[in-house]
């Protein structure tokens, strides 16, 4: 079925970056404790050279795999990578055995560049897999979650003194409850956004005058920059929580997650309604032309035609705004609304970058998720009308 | 029975339709036909309320259509378009059965009635499960022409329903819708700029122009008197000859004597006077040989009675 006899450009090029990174980069870094800065150490100096080399040679493979890709080495390959993400946790469980003194408790092991390089490009190196095999999204997700159940058991046995590790540790109930706290707010926001621009989608095709202004507006408080938003919500929001007592009761007050809450769907919103009213705008006026002269009522036609055939770009508002919320709540954290940024802007603070890692990645995996998850969705229901 | 008396559509200062009366008998084919713009559809429309009527009256079975609730009026009138306007999410069993489940019938008989609109159309059954993407634009045209007769409704507006097909489905559809109506004695308002699909379509020919009506009739009427030069030149101008031999067949021409077999080319009986000049004109020859079905002689077609008969009657 494939039968491109040139060398797949991109995964040798994927691999020979890998294998650079390996050999070049160091992957990690000793700190006796949390504040001194650690010593870099490169693979080579962790485990050896044999460890390395035996380490180099999948890459190797893949490269020669792929200079002639054929179907079957193309699979060959996907194997390998995965066994690679796969391998990754257990070499560090390794690595942190080998170079931390027993006698040293405080001691912990930082990651360094070449280890979050080489996962990156790996990653790289499966979506390029993905589309040359035409596999299903899921099916890479499932294969995914394979190589997460390792890390996962590698991570809570013999992984505890690496620094992000620790880091957790030290605060994994506050860690559960940023987590939750973060969903919560961005769902909140997504949800209220949806409702509202579903709203001002449905009067902008109404009233012609509306939507130029509609659009302005909303136009105008995406270009206010977050921080800025959030000041700006501060003082009307701790008068009116003074001058309305059970707002006030409620937790809304000049910070938290009311001003945080609000400048969220404001920032929703243009994706949100600009995609709806497309969408919406955007169906076959023939079909509609005929759901009418079939006698349709309007709101059959809204509801059993319209909404339905707008459905996937509506989703599409949803996956935009979404994973652009996930990453504003980040900053909310600023104005005390809580979630994740909280450990970001706390590990800037004591210069503690694997704090940071512990509140960034997080955000990072919830925003790919949700991606997939929505475009995945939008992906299905546009799939049965691809006209 | 459907009527207009002096129905008028404005939109804002432009008149679209002016002051035009018609009236379509119940079973009649009539068919609007004129250059785009003229109002053909817009007039189709103002019967099922898609447009409402500025002025005027129109009457359904001698009733007034504003009696009606606009969406009752509609389910009693099939409705088919130019693009289909299948239900893309919908299968096409879905699609056929929009009416009768909008007026509320049992799941039973709308599957009983989906299966025998699909067979009447020539659809094979496993389609219905198939989505409107997947099917071809003949085929496409098909299902919509079954949804419009889901719920039997007495009328069937169509608007250039096979205005997108090629020539060859489209000439089919028309041969089958033709057929159709035959079988289920529909009334039926067509729109169309295609003029030999006109011809071949209708039992009452409205030639339209800036909104008015300039010339009602039967096919041949029209043919032989056009109005003025703008229905002639609608007509095809100096093609009309060609036009009117292709509406009469060879069997009304010949002469039924019982030829010398092998003598000439041969005709079937079937075949229309267009048809017939053509093949002379191939063969370089002034008689054919007439068969019927089963290719047996029953006749003979010369020149000059299809040239005779084609000026005087």
């Amino acid at each position: 079925m494939i039968r491109d006899a040139r060398p797949n450009r991109v995964l040798v090029s994927l691999m020979s970056l890998g294998l650079l990174a390996w050999l070049g980069l160091d992957a990690l870094s000793v700190a006796p404790n949390r504040l001194v800065q650690g010593t870099p150490l490169n693979p080579v100096e962790a485990l050896g050279w044999w460890v390395t080399l035996v380490g180099a040679l999948p890459m190797v493979c893949v490269v020669w795999l792929a200079w002639r890709p054929t179907a079957f080495r193309l699979w060959a390959s996907l194997g390998v990578v995965v066994g690679l993400l796969m391998a990754m946790p257990l070499w560090l469980s390794g690595a942190v055995v080998a170079v931390l003194d027993p006698e040293l408790p405080q001691a912990r092991v930082g990651i360094g560049p070449g280890f979050w390089v080489l996962l990156f490009l790996w990653l790289l190196v499966l979506v390029e897999l993905r589309i040359r095999l035409r596999l299903r999204r899921a099916w890479v997700w499932g294969l995914l979650l394979f190589v997460l159940v390792v890390w996962g058991i590698a991570l809570s046995h013999w992984l505890t003194p690496l620094a992000l590790v620790q880091e957790y540790q030290a605060r994994s109930d506050q860690f559960l409850e940023a987590v939750s706290y973060h969903v919560a707010l961005v769902g909140a926001a997504v949800g209220a956004s949806l409702v509202i621009g579903l709203g001002m989608a449905l009067t902008m095709r109404r009233f012609d005058g509306l939507r130029r202004l509609g659009f302005g507006v909303l136009n105008f408080l995406q270009t206010i920059p977050s921080l800025a938003l959030f000041g700006l919500l501060l003082a009307p929001l701790a008068w009116l929580s003074h001058q309305v007592p059970w707002l006030g009761a409620l937790g809304v007050s000049g910070i938290g997650w009311a001003p945080a809450w609000l400048a969220l769907v404001a920032y929703s919103l243009l994706p949100m309604v600009r995609n709806t009213y497309v969408a919406l705008e955007g169906v076959d006026p023939g079909v509609i032309e005929s759901a009418r002269g079939m006698g349709m009522s309007r709101l059959q036609v809204f509801f059993q035609v319209r909404l339905p055939l707008a459905l996937p770009v509506m989703l599409e508002g949803v996956r935009i705004t979404t994973v652009q919320a996930i990453g504003l709540t980040a900053v909310a954290a600023l104005i005390g609304a809580g979630g994740l940024g909280t450990f970001i802007f706390q590990g800037l603070g004591q210069a503690a970058m694997d704090l940071v890692l512990l509140g960034a990645l997080p955000i990072i995996a919830m925003a790919l998720m949700a991606d997939a998850l929505l475009g995945a969705l939008a992906e299905r229901l546009r799939r049965r009308e691809a006209a | 029975m459907i009527e207009l008396f002096d129905v008028t559509r404005r939109f804002g200062d432009e008149t679209a339709v002016d002051r035009i009366s018609l009236r379509v008998e119940r079973g009649e084919f009539c068919v609007l036909v004129g250059t785009s713009g003229c109002g053909k559809s817009t007039t189709l429309r103002m019967i099922n309320r898609l447009i409402e009527h500025s002025e005027g009256e129109i009457h359904l079975d001698g009733q007034p259509i504003r009696d009606f609730p606009e969406d009752q009026l509609r389910r009693r009138i099939g409705y088919a378009i130019q693009s289909t306007g299948l239900f893309p999410h919908w299968t096409v069993a879905r699609n056929i059965g929009l009416v009768p489940r909008l007026l509320q019938w049992s799941g039973s008989r709308i599957q009983d009635r989906v299966e025998a609109l699909m067979a009447l159309l020539g659809l094979p059954p496993e389609f219905a499960h198939k989505y409107p993407h997947q099917l071809s634009g003949g085929q496409a045209q098909r299902v919509g022409v079954a949804r419009a007769l889901a719920a039997d409704p007495d009328i069937l507006l169509m608007d250039e329903p096979f205005g997108a097909l090629d020539p060859i489905t489209r000439q089919t559809l028309q041969v089958e819708l033709r057929d159709l109506q035959d079988r289920l004695d529909k009334t039926i308002v067509f729109v169309t700029h295609d003029m030999d699909e006109a011809l071949a379509l209708a039992d009452r020919l409205v030639v339209m122009h800036e909104g008015r009506i300039v010339q009602q009739g039967s096919p041949i009427e029209l043919l032989r008197a056009p109005a003025d030069d703008f229905v002639a030149s609608l007509l095809g101008g100096d093609d009309r000859g060609l036009k009117e031999a292709a509406l009469v067949r060879v069997g009304e021409r010949m002469q039924p004597i019982t030829p010398k077999v092998g003598e000439a080319p041969w005709v079937s009986r079937e075949a229309t006077l267009n048809q017939a000049l053509s093949l002379m004109l191939w063969h370089q020859t002034r008689h054919l040989l007439v068969v019927d079905d089963a290719d047996a002689p029953v006749g003979r077609l010369s020149l000059d009675a299809l040239l005779q008969k084609a000026h005087h009657e």
